[in-house]
């Protein structure tokens, strides 16, 4: 199977990636949150990019998945299978947890996603932003859930390798989905959905699929994430400001591009620690001076981004892929 | 029912208090060229868009190819063998020429279960009606992992999608645009576009609105022995709106007149362009004493 040989060497290289880099946990602690917001990134791209709906409400889709893998990661943890030697165990069990993480933030979509046939632009939003608030709300108040206090004792199974994994099967799946007649009706509805639907392209229906994908990937990166954290709270981490952070990371890297999607998610998750370095250097010894600098790094970094988007309205990429690069020299050379 | 492949039977429409259309009457076949003229406001779009199901008709009846099509979605109306380009282009302006066909252009794939079957369960009662959701929901998810997968019969009817696209953009005269942004093209070049678009859903009836708007005089000439030329190529009925008097006469066989909403006469072209109520309807009243 030919189609099938890119995920054989993404395995390769991701398990000699692991062995290299476990001796930093700093690196590797680092690898992991920027590979859970590419996640989220490349998959709210298929909503606001590729399908042209606004969104912003995905942090709500990660905690689905981040408190209903994580409970049922605990309650799998309780038993033994036996016959599996225990680390292949735990993966799969690991594995279990996020599908299934996934497939409960996938109907979340689904349930979020009908509104959408009737709603259109900010209207829309708003009602993807109450759902991350109602989610948010209802994980408070569900005992099961550890309430506002949060859930703890979540097995640590998150890796380089499945996190790293993930971001390539999310990579994957959208550039295959825009080369397929599906990623085109998506693409059409984003650009007349009059037309689209006047071609044959059940607009309905493709909205609410662009939703159930979007979020079932977004269910997966709240699971990771939520197996590399010792404790998961119904707060910062799922919350609006979260969702926004997605949103600005697709925006600039250019609506529409998952390339874009993934650089601005790898740079924008890495600036503000990489900004920190800097300023510890710049305060040299002086510990108080480097915190007073080390303020600044929000405001600069929304600095940053007014001047990005002013110069750079479309994004880094604008709707641009880098395979589109390697594909027209090829066409170039022969 | 007639051998009609487009049957509008007195279909009103009306928006609050307003009458937009009323009784419209009109039956394309098979090799059909007709025509759908009228002054500006005469309910000519709307006729279209009640055609096509955007609107619902408040009173009558459409059929395409025998079925009724009242209340049916657009794409499903799209899909029974109507296709439509828009008097207001409407391209899908960031996507390549040939993307804006391939996305019209539908796989010709075997599907899992019998079409006709699963829809006529999805028209009839329940339960049945629920089963044939389920079984569109399976096909369609086969689908998708073709799709990713990519696998051998996916990329076959990729090919097949493509080379069909391709066809079309030569029989409009667009090849050698196929790699450009449907916005960058010229106006003219903008309506064959959307024509070849439309024809990509394999229709049996084609609506133009106004297709040879913005087009020089050279342009509309061509354009005129392109829409026989489609009609017997693709065994097409075709339906025309225009302003241009001259475009209409020469190639329609057959028109109808609307003047606010009302069809106020329909026939051949020579018999309607001397008939009172349409010089009327374009020239105003004639004075009373003169």
């Amino acid at each position: 199977m030919k189609s099938l040989a890119p995920v054989a060497i993404a395995i390769a290289v991701l398990a000699l990636l692991q062995v290299l880099t476990a001796s930093s946990e700093y690196f590797v602690y680092l690898s992991l949150l920027v590979g859970v917001n590419v996640v989220l990134a490349v998959s709210l791209n298929v909503i606001n990019g590729m399908t042209g709906q606004f969104s912003i409400g995905h942090a709500g889709f990660m905690a689905v998945g981040a408190f209903a893998s994580a409970l049922l990661s605990q309650v799998l943890n309780q038993y033994r299978l036996g016959f599996l030697p225990e680390p292949v165990e735990h993966q799969l069990f690991f594995f279990i947890s996020l599908v299934v993480g996934g497939a409960a933030a996938g109907m979340c979509g689904f349930i979020v996603g009908l509104p959408s046939l009737r709603l259109r632009g900010d209207y829309l939003a708003i009602v993807t932003l109450g759902f991350g608030e109602i989610i948010l709300v209802v994980v408070r108040n569900t005992p099961t859930f550890g309430g506002a206090l949060g859930l703890s004792g979540t097995p640590q199974y998150t890796s380089f390798f499945s996190v790293w994994f993930a971001v390539f099967i999310v990579v994957l799946f959208a550039r295959r989905l825009l080369a397929s007649p599906h990623g085109r009706n998506l693409v059409a509805i984003r650009e007349d959905e009059v037309a689209a639907e006047a071609m044959g392209v059940d607009t309905t229906g493709y909205k609410v699929r662009a939703f159930v994908v979007s979020s079932f990937f977004a269910g997966v990166a709240g699971g990771l994430f939520a197996h590399f954290q010792s404790i998961i709270t119904p707060g910062d981490s799922f919350s609006f400001v979260k969702s926004m952070e997605i949103v600005v990371m697709i925006v600039a890297g250019g609506l529409g591009s998952t390339t874009g999607a993934v650089v601005a998610a790898v740079v924008l998750t890495l600036l503000p620690e990489a900004m920190r370095a800097v300023f510890i250097q710049i305060g040299g010894g002086n510990v108080a001076l480097a915190q007073s600098i080390d303020q600044l790094r929000k405001p600069i970094f929304g600095v940053l981004l007014v001047v990005m988007m002013l110069t750079r309205p479309q994004g880094i990429f604008g709707t641009h892929e880098a395979w589109d690069l390697f594909k027209r020299k090829k066409g170039a050379r022969a | 029912m007639s051998d009609a492949l487009l049957h509008a039977k007195k279909v009103s429409i009306r928006f609050g208090g307003l009458k937009a259309l009323s009784e419209f009457d009109l039956e394309i076949r098979k090799g059909d060229l007709k025509g759908l003229i009228g002054p500006n406001g005469a309910g000519k779009t709307t006729a279209f868009n009640v055609l096509t199901g955007v609107y619902l008709p408040t009173e009558g009846e459409v059929f395409v190819c025998g079925e009724k099509v009242n209340g049916r979605r657009p794409h499903q109306i799209n899909r029974l063998g109507l296709a439509r380009t828009f008097q207001n282009i409407r391209l899908f302006k960031e996507l390549t020429v040939l993307d804006n066909v391939r996305i019209a252009v539908l796989a010709e794939r075997t599907p899992l279960f019998d079409r006709t079957r699963v829809e006529s369960l999805k028209r009839g009662p329940y339960p049945g009606r629920t089963v044939g959701s389920v079984l569109d929901a399976l096909d369609n998810y086969r689908d998708w992992w073709r799709a990713l997968l990519r696998t051998p019969g996916f990329l076959r009817e990729e090919e097949g999608i493509e080379k069909r696209a391709k066809e079309l953009l030569e029989v409009m005269g667009l090849s050698h645009r196929v790699d450009e942004l449907a916005r960058n093209l010229p106006y003219g070049e903008q309506r064959r576009l959307e024509i070849a678009r439309a024809l990509g859903t394999r229709p049996k009836v084609l609506l133009l609105d106004e297709p040879a708007a913005g087009m020089n005089t050279r342009e509309k000439a061509d354009l005129m022995v392109l829409i026989r030329e489609l009609r017997s190529r693709f065994e097409l009925g075709i339906l025309v709106i225009e302003h241009d008097m001259k475009l209409v006469m020469g190639i329609c066989e057959h028109l109808t007149v609307l003047d606010h909403g009302e069809t106020i006469a329909r026939g051949e072209p020579a018999a309607v362009r001397t008939d009172p109520k349409v010089v009327e309807a374009y020239l105003g009243e004639a004075p009373a004493h003169v």
